[in-house]
């Protein structure tokens, strides 16, 4: 029962820290290579605003949202606008700015393990004899509810149906009056609000540190290889079968192997199908 | 006195006061190349002590040589050692500039990763550059190699602890007294993967054996950067352990505490290493979850005690400068390093690497964790759990906000408590 029980908290850790990456790649195309960083600044944003400024939670949470959403969009309005369309140019550049953020961030003072946010709910609960806290049923809920979100404002609102367009056929949608830079501008911002978000929720568990960007980027990328980059129930279901692989590894193999299950994940769908579980790209190439 | 006089007399008082510091300040300074791994409490905690040490020592007109007072500057480097996935090659780099690019006298502090340490050895035999070691690297096997090659690695020393000392001659002991104490006999260990974690745990698991406990699984391994240990603390639970020893010095450790806590493990969690654990801001980042969890400082002046009346001095002095208490391993042997190197090369009269090695050896002071000798093989300080007999360990526990020592007995400050949802065995 541990194992059902600590897979699904940990699929579902895995698909928030993953959703923001997909995101941006299924509509842009543009691989954020920055996505971990953001997630690391709106930790920090959020613990300064709440320790420094003094300023309520909610205040605190909503302005730094809000603020690494901006940071995304202005990321691809001033940098990656100049060298869309250039898949290994967009990496580097993202990476050398998530590369920027964070090690700015730790030149700045944070270091050590003592900048935490608290718990939204504290306390624990016995499940089929498993004890569980509060916060991590509420990751399991709060990532349930943000894919629900996204899915909604993606498949329903002009926005997303927008970016949809993008996504599906670039060209086409530019036909119909959609503005491929705003829209890139639009997803970048989403995506890095959904790292944010992910930060906010994942982040009371542990400690505010710059690792966890390096962690939080591998993650992400190994999710969304898995699944099939750019598609939202591949990454879904990619982060299930990493986040249970990870648990049954330390639970019959030893935790230090665990570390190892995502990057052999990635080899693996590398060779055995390069499109990942959900993929289309690779295969379509393939049959070119 | 007329005013006049009165100038002249302040003027010559002024003198008086600065020539023999500005003498010193104007003398070529020694360099002290530190090696450290700064973004880590290990790195920066022994940054700040050796910074502290160095202004005292200038403060007080320097390091006399021979006949000339010269001044300490310390250079200090980034080896990022302590960083998941950051190669030893990065550390021995700096290392390399520390000697050959900033031209440093010695080295004190690192590398902090034991492997880097290890691996660093052969470069500051080969450049005879006098080494101590004062933070980050636990390993039994550095004395071991300098023990076992003891002219091609006479330069080197470390002047903090070591594995096996730690759990042979603190942490068993300590164990042994919580089990007499509160009749617990049930073990699990939880280790880091790096070298020192690794060899301690299985040390421990084996000592503990034999000593009648029951240790209840091999000790589980964690890669540096885990992120969750609910299935490890589960397994402990339904195993019934009653004391978890946590050896790790990744600052992740705070979460295994934070989920210790939420899931109301009936264990005593007990930090051979715990980072996370040692520092003073801990407890506000836990929001008190860490209450009752001890931790092994290594070195007494990690934490308030009255190990000797230095310690306190130090404790004040670190304080006053930081606006905090010293905060973990590595902060009191940092600066102790300083001045045994000081107190070495004033006897050696010389910066001569052989000669300050001879010194060094002969080494015999009273310092913050007692007293400071080496070993005369291994150049590896001598423990004592009595601070008039050799170097002092530490291990506290957290108990209401407050860091209380409670090992070793000659120094102890107050008793282990366990938590309330944890009961004594019978």
């Amino acid at each position: 029962m541990d194992i059902i029980i600590y897979g699904i908290i940990n699929s579902a850790t895995l698909a928030l820290m993953a959703l923001g990456f997909t995101l941006v790649y299924g509509v842009s195309r543009l691989p954020n290579f920055a996505h971990g960083a953001l997630y690391v600044l709106a930790g920090y944003i959020c613990w300064i605003l709440l320790h420094k400024v003094g300023l309520p939670y909610v205040l605190a949470a909503a302005l730094s949202l809000a603020f690494v959403a901006a940071v995304g969009g202005a990321m691809y309005s001033f940098i990656l606008v100049r060298i869309r369309g250039m898949s290994i140019s967009e990496i580097i550049a993202s990476y050398a700015i998530g590369l920027a953020i964070l090690e700015g961030l730790r030149w700045g003072g944070l270091k050590g393990g003592t900048f935490t946010l608290d718990y939204f709910v504290e306390g624990s609960v016995d499940i089929a004899g498993v004890s569980v806290d509060y916060q991590r049923i509420l990751v399991v809920i709060l990532g349930t509810l943000l894919v629900g979100l996204l899915y909604f404002f993606v498949n329903r609102t002009r926005l997303g149906l927008a970016l949809k367009g993008m996504a599906q056929d670039e060209r086409a949608a530019l036909t119909l009056g959609i503005d491929s830079d705003r829209m890139a501008v639009a997803s970048m911002a989403l995506g890095s609000l959904s790292a944010a978000v992910a930060a906010l929720i994942l982040l009371p568990l542990g400690s505010i540190v710059v690792e966890a960007g390096y962690h939080v980027l591998i993650m992400a990328v190994a999710v969304c290889i898995v699944g099939g980059l750019g598609s939202w129930t591949g990454a879904i279901l990619a982060a299930f079968v990493i986040g249970f692989a990870q648990i049954l590894t330390t639970a019959y193999l030893g935790a230090h192997f665990s570390v190892v299950v995502a990057l052999m994940a990635i080899i693996l769908t590398l060779i055995l199908r390069p499109s990942g579980l959900f993929g289309k790209q690779k295969e379509l190439e393939e049959r070119v | 006195m007329t005013r006049k006089v009165r100038l002249f007399v302040a003027a010559l008082s002024l003198l008086a006061l600065i020539l023999p510091a500005g003498g010193a300040l104007a003398a070529k300074p020694i360099v002290i190349g530190a090696p450290l791994s700064t973004a880590f409490l290990y790195g920066w905690d022994a940054e700040r002590a050796m910074k502290l040490a160095v202004e005292e020592i200038n403060a007080a007109g320097g390091v006399k040589v021979g006949n000339e007072k010269r001044p300490l500057e310390l250079d200090v480097i980034d080896t990022r050692d302590l960083e998941p996935g950051v190669p030893v090659s990065e550390a021995l780099l700096a290392v390399e500039k520390l000697i050959l690019e900033k031209d440093a006298d010695f080295i004190v502090g690192g590398p902090v990763r034991s492997e880097a340490a290890l691996a660093a050895m052969a470069l500051l035999a080969k450049h005879k550059k006098i080494s101590i070691l004062t933070t980050g690297a636990l390993t039994p096997k550095y004395h071991a190699v300098v023990g076992k090659h003891p002219e091609k690695f006479k330069y080197l020393f470390r002047i903090s602890g070591e594995a096996k000392w730690m759990v042979l001659g603190e942490l068993v002991p300590c164990l042994l007294d919580i089990g007499k104490q509160f009749k617990l006999d049930k073990l699990y260990i939880m280790v880091q993967d790096v070298a020192h974690a690794r060899t301690g745990g299985k040390i421990l698991k084996k000592v503990m054996s034999k000593k009648g406990w029951k240790v209840l699984a091999d000790p589980v391994v964690y890669p540096t950067g885990a992120t969750d240990f609910s299935m490890g603390l589960l397994d402990a639970k339904k195993k019934g352990a009653q004391v978890i020893i946590i050896w790790m010095d990744m600052p992740e450790s705070a979460i295994l505490l934070k989920q210790w806590y939420d899931m109301k493990v009936p264990a005593l969690p007990f930090g051979t290493i715990i980072a996370a654990a040692e520092q003073p801001g801990f407890w506000k980042a836990t929001d008190g979850k860490g209450q009752f969890c001890l931790a092994n400082v290594v070195n007494a002046g990690n934490a308030p005690s009255s190990a000797t009346p230095w310690t306190m001095k130090f404790v004040k002095a670190y304080e006053k400068k930081y606006g905090m208490e010293p905060e973990g391993y590595g902060t009191s042997s940092s600066y102790m390093a300083i001045y045994v190197l000081k107190d070495a090369i004033e006897r050696a009269g010389s910066l001569d690497p052989d000669k300050v090695v001879a010194a060094m050896k002969k080494t015999d002071l009273m310092g913050v964790y007692g007293r400071i000798r080496f070993d005369p093989k291994t150049n590896q300080i001598i423990p004592s759990l009595d601070p008039k007999e050799g170097a002092v360990g530490t291990v506290f526990q957290w108990q209401k906000g407050k860091r209380v020592v409670v090992f070793p007995p000659k120094i102890a400050t107050g008793k282990i408590l366990l938590p309330p949802w944890m009961k004594a065995g019978k």
